[in-house]
């Protein structure tokens, strides 16, 4: 392959490589979306209660999910799961599963953002919505259940997308704790044949196509949650609802 | 329901000096007066929306409110309570954007009151129909005029069967033309002998109804008056503000 006189390698792309190993790229693909969804999931949760902490009248409860907030948004997802899989352990003594130790780290980290994005987006709701729940006698949970979350939920759609997309990018730094996921099928078929401009190329491709996918899916949620509902699902969905409402009409 | 010594302030400011006002079961009060002379914070009382710092809120039999601060005061109501008896129609309608004309009366009247999701939506058909708003039901409040979304609100209110309404300026976010269409509802539900307590820059609506009429300024009730009050009146300052605005 050498050609000495010219001093320089030349260069030979393997592209077919990356069909040769295209399942173990997919599988790779599958456990990184594995993991960033029951991280996302678990996050939303968390950060839910944390946004809620946060603005909450009881000092302490603010005070800690200020300081808890301020800390996990800064640190990097490289050392969160180094920490939680080898930290915890030398601790601990308590092993965690690399999925586990995957799913930790990224959920430490996310909620604290998650919980940012939620404070905004319920305090970026009207405060009317809440006077006039309270003006009906609605209860508290029942304002909180029924009026502040499903706004606060189509306020926060495009930056849990965005997260979300965030998520999915971090979990490539799991490879280190040996997690199969995209950067290490691809490392490990780096190592077998020396094609570091392909392989990574194919990856990255792999994390931009799953970007476009995840920003089409929340455009169309999006869109389900708007007013009045104009995606297919929420037509689907509340078919039932305007029959009824139409024959309210008739009848009344 | 009778205020009596009711105070607020807010940070250091004192916008209420103890205001004390009975309104009886039928009347129909108005409140006006200049910007900033807390008319809209003691209807806000009324329902405790606003908790006053001092004074009672008396409302069929109970008491609200922190009272006089001292220990003889009694048990106190729950402002829960006196919320599910007060009807309040606020300035910006505040109808909930991500329901429907119904749901924005289904969803509170059945939290409430219980019972299928079908009762509840037959309530709010009817209380729809009474505002001239059935065939409007399924529509969301980005699909209806400011007048629309305001006499939804008033039917969302009326659907719980309220003892008494406040309206808080209901048609100063409104297009003059629009004006009309709600101010003949609220006329309706006066005719109808609820009891309604209003603050409102529409002097001749007030002229109309108003059987109580409250003159505020500065924190201060200055004047009150029955139906006659725009003729007779006695007191300078009221009658300078109302030929300014008349």
């Amino acid at each position: 392959m050498f050609r000495e006189e010219e001093g320089v390698a030349p260069i030979n792309f393997m592209w077919h490589l990356v069909w040769d190993f295209k399942w173990d790229l997919f599988k790779g693909l599958l456990t990184a979306v594995n993991v960033s969804i029951a991280a996302l999931i678990l996050s939303m949760v968390i950060g839910m209660i944390f946004a809620l902490a946060r603005m909450s009248r009881f000092k302490v409860f603010s005070i800690f999910a200020t300081v808890y907030v301020n800390i996990f948004r800064g640190i990097p997802a490289l050392v969160s799961v180094i920490w939680v899989y080898f930290g915890w352990s030398l601790l601990f003594g308590h092993n965690f599963t690399v999925y586990q130790a995957g799913v930790i780290a990224l959920t430490l980290l996310y909620s604290s953002f998650f919980c940012e994005i939620f404070r905004s987006a319920l305090q970026a709701i009207h405060k009317g919505q809440r006077e006039a729940g309270m003006a009906l006698g609605l209860t508290r949970g029942r304002i909180f259940r029924s009026i502040m979350l499903p706004q606060a939920t189509k306020i926060a759609i495009p930056n849990i997308g965005s997260m979300y997309i965030g998520m999915i990018k971090d979990t490539s730094t799991f490879a280190i704790i040996g997690m199969v996921e995209v950067v290490r099928v691809t490392q490990n078929l780096n190592s077998t044949y020396f094609q570091p401009f392909v392989l990574y190329t194919a990856a990255a491709g792999l994390y931009v196509v799953i970007a476009f996918l995840v920003d089409f899916i929340f455009r169309n949620v999006e869109l389900n949650f708007s007013y009045p509902p104009q995606g297919r699902i929420a037509k689907f969905l509340s078919r039932k609802k305007k029959k009824r409402v139409e024959g309210l009409m008739k009848s009344t | 329901m009778e205020l009596s010594g009711v105070r607020k302030t807010f940070g250091t400011i004192e916008v209420l000096h103890g205001i004390d006002l009975q309104i009886t079961k039928g009347s129909h009060a108005v409140i006006f007066g200049p910007s900033g002379s807390g008319k809209s914070t003691v209807l806000r009382c009324m329902n405790l929306l606003e908790e006053p710092d001092v004074g009672s809120i008396k409302f069929l039999g109970n008491e609200y409110g922190p009272g006089s601060g001292r220990k003889e005061d009694g048990k106190r109501g729950k402002s829960i309570d006196l919320r599910r008896k007060v009807g309040m129609v606020f300035q910006q309608f505040n109808l909930f954007p991500h329901l429907s004309a119904i749901d924005n009366l289904a969803l509170p009247y059945r939290s409430i009151r219980g019972g299928s999701v079908q009762e509840a939506q037959e309530r709010a058909a009817h209380e729809l129909n009474k505002v001239g708003l059935l065939k409007f039901a399924a529509n969301y409040p980005s699909q209806l005029s400011g007048g629309q979304q305001q006499r939804v609100a008033i039917a969302r209110a009326l659907s719980l069967d309220p003892e008494l309404m406040l309206f808080d300026e209901p048609t100063s976010a409104l297009d003059p033309e629009l004006v009309g269409e709600v101010l003949a509802v609220m006329r309706e539900l006066a005719e109808s002998g609820m009891t309604m307590v209003v603050v409102t820059h529409e002097m001749n609506f007030a002229r109309e109804i108003g059987n109580l009429n409250v003159f505020m300024e500065a924190g201060n009730i200055v004047a009150t008056g029955g139906s006659d009050f725009f003729e007779n009146c006695t007191n300078q300052r009221a009658q300078e503000f109302i030929g300014s605005v008349l």
